[in-house]
């Protein structure tokens, strides 16, 4: 053999060594994170408990300002009942006040089965007049760690509903309880020796939170532990597919473009899983007709996934929303008093 | 005085063929067109990696970050398994022999005290480890530019790189015993070997039926741990009449494949009279 191609030969096995010495030593042992990638996440990942189940992040401005949401908005003018409770008893309007925000489910210490939520979200809030509004409605202010917190009881709750301003422009809303540990984790950061940590150092969890980011809205949660806590029918549990986590992830602009993403318990869930979904694309091709905006949606419909992974991306056309506003009945909002609309009289 | 002289092995012959064909293999104009197919995949795994590290923007379809195992899975499918195994198993298997023919060297091999059928194992075997020792580092240096993109776990998708190294060795065995037959018992082999890698194999395929296990492809597929990638009207309908043999009885029929090819050529060599046009 010339010493050329011995060089060569020894070169490539190295390389080949290197590597799978190195793939090892990650599968074994692990490599730090950062290591090969750059974890992140949105910063209010800071504040969420670790035990979350659930984690759901929306870019509200973005969403807000988007076609889709004008559309729709223009084709559906009644006032969104949730929205319009939230502001009634928070004082913080959906649509201009907040710019992101990040969302939260948790298993309730309390005992209760439906679980305890959190918000927290960034933006613009008038932190006196929301508090008065709170207090109008029967909530009481605690100083807890040296933040102001408004806590409102209600009695289908246990624990309670509280907001803090944590910073200026970043407030915590949802259950007693998380709102006091997002406030911890504000005040102390991640501290697992005193049994305090953020979803940050959820591993499982951020790992799925990083391929999500490119979207403007996202959820991830553990499927099992959701499902175990839903009032499901007797015998429907079992029938549901084996899947360990789920993240959903869409981008809406034009129109809708997301990934629903579900990590089965074994390769055979998966493949079982993927079979059931080819048949539902299958059938939903068959049933589309002539219709070109619901064929269009279908045909961007792509699965995907390897291994536990299974993944299926769609698109959400424009033109859908066009038909959805054609099809709406054109019903208003009541008419305001004529006093109201003329204050000068 | 001097014990009598054996005549040496069939596989002790091969493997001198093989030292004697590696370095020829390996530094004749052939390996640019290697170094710059098997390169392609790691610019572009540079590229996409650079794009990440510096842009963080990734690689997004339908707007969402598609993670990088994924997108290793795809350049598997759609550089190596469908692409550069298969060239690499026609421009190589196919010229084992005819490459003597075409210089007039193939007197002197045939002339030196070892069976014709030694040549065409050592020159299969010089085949097989130049292919392995380019194509397993280019997948290799393209796994760790590209699955920890995105947030993809290095760890995670291990185990699936070495079910690649695997399969790709086993895919470049197969195609490069099937040409390396095409090539001593076909007049003009290169023509034959692209018609049957990419003509015959990518549409046999296409269509239900028996056809499609007179193929590589088909075998080869049932070892690939990756999904398909549907990026096509013909991937899509490949998806759709896919039938996928066992790994295990991929794994015979690739074994029989490789053995029978073999045989086959070296017969082949053996019987045929080779006449050097001058």
């Amino acid at each position: 053999m010339m010493t050329r191609t011995r060089y060569f030969v020894v070169a490539s096995l190295l390389v080949l060594g290197v590597g799978v010495g190195s793939g090892l030593v990650a599968y074994y042992v692990g490599f730090p994170a950062g290591a090969f990638t750059r974890g992140d996440g949105p910063d209010e990942l800071r504040f969420i408990p670790r035990d979350a189940t659930v984690v759901a992040y929306a870019d509200v401005a973005d969403v807000m300002a988007s076609e889709v949401r004008q559309k729709l908005h223009k084709a559906i003018p009644y006032e969104e009942n949730g929205q319009r409770e939230f502001q009634e008893q928070t004082g913080i309007n959906i649509e201009t006040d907040i710019d992101h925000l990040v969302a939260c489910l948790n298993p309730d210490t309390s005992g209760s089965k439906q679980g305890a939520g959190m918000i927290v979200a960034r933006g613009r809030f008038d932190e006196v007049k929301i508090e008065a509004l709170m207090r109008q409605h029967g909530a009481h202010v605690e100083d807890y760690r040296s933040k102001r917190l408004v806590v409102a009881d209600f009695s289908d709750h246990p624990t309670g509903f509280a907001v803090s301003f944590m910073e200026p422009g970043l407030v915590a809303v949802g259950s007693t309880n998380l709102v006091r540990t997002a406030i911890d984790l504000h005040q102390g950061g991640d501290n697992p020796q005193a049994g305090l940590a953020s979803v940050t150092r959820n591993e499982e969890l951020m790992n799925v939170v990083k391929t999500l980011e490119s979207g403007n809205v996202w959820a991830v949660g553990r499927f099992d532990a959701l499902a175990s806590h839903a009032n499901l029918p007797p015998g429907f549990a079992e029938r549901l597919p084996a899947i360990t986590w789920f993240s959903v992830s869409g981008h809406i602009n034009g129109g809708i473009r997301g990934v629903i993403r579900a990590e089965a318990r074994d390769d055979e869930a998966a493949n079982n899983l993927r079979d059931v979904i080819r048949g539902f694309m299958a059938l939903g091709k068959l049933q589309a007709g002539s219709n070109p905006q619901v064929q269009l949606m279908l045909q961007s419909l792509e699965l995907g996934g390897q291994n536990k992974t299974v993944a299926l991306s769609f698109v959400v056309p424009a033109e859908i929303f066009d038909a959805i506003s054609t099809m709406a009945p054109k019903k208003r909002l009541p008419e305001k008093p004529e006093a109201e609309k003329k204050p000068g009289l | 005085m001097s014990a009598p002289r054996t005549s040496p092995t069939l596989f002790g012959s091969a493997a001198r063929i093989l030292d004697l064909s590696l370095g020829q293999m390996l530094w004749s104009r052939r390996s640019v067109f290697l170094g710059l197919l098997l390169g392609m995949p790691v610019l572009i795994a540079a590229a996409i990696r650079t794009i990440d590290l510096m842009y963080r923007s990734g690689i997004d379809v339908n707007g969402v970050r598609v993670q990088g195992a994924t997108i290793f899975g795809l350049m598997i499918w759609g550089l190596y398994i469908r692409f550069i195994v298969p060239v690499l198993g026609v421009f190589y298997g196919t010229s084992l022999i005819a490459d003597e023919v075409d210089d007039k060297t193939i007197t002197y091999l045939f002339t030196r005290p070892i069976p014709r059928s030694a040549v065409l194992l050592g020159k299969y075997l010089a085949y097989l480890v130049c292919t392995v020792l380019l194509v397993l580092p280019s997948v290799m240096i393209v796994f760790f530019l590209i699955v920890p993109t995105a947030g993809g776990s290095i760890a995670a998708a291990f185990p699936s790189l070495l079910k690649d190294f695997g399969m790709l060795a086993v895919g470049l065995a197969a195609y490069g015993a099937v040409f390396a037959l095409v090539g001593t018992r076909i007049k003009r082999p290169l023509i034959v070997g692209l018609v049957f890698a990419f003509g015959w194999e990518p549409a046999v395929l296409l269509f239900p039926g028996y056809l499609k296990r007179l193929t590589v492809a088909y075998y080869m597929q049932a070892l690939v741990t990756h999904d398909m990638p549907q990026d096509s009207a013909v991937s899509l309908l490949m998806q759709v009449f896919r039938e996928v043999p066992s790994v295990a009885t991929s794994l015979v029929a690739l074994t029989v494949i490789v053995v029978a090819a073999v045989w086959a050529a070296g017969r082949a060599v053996e019987q045929k009279e080779y006449v050097l046009e001058q």
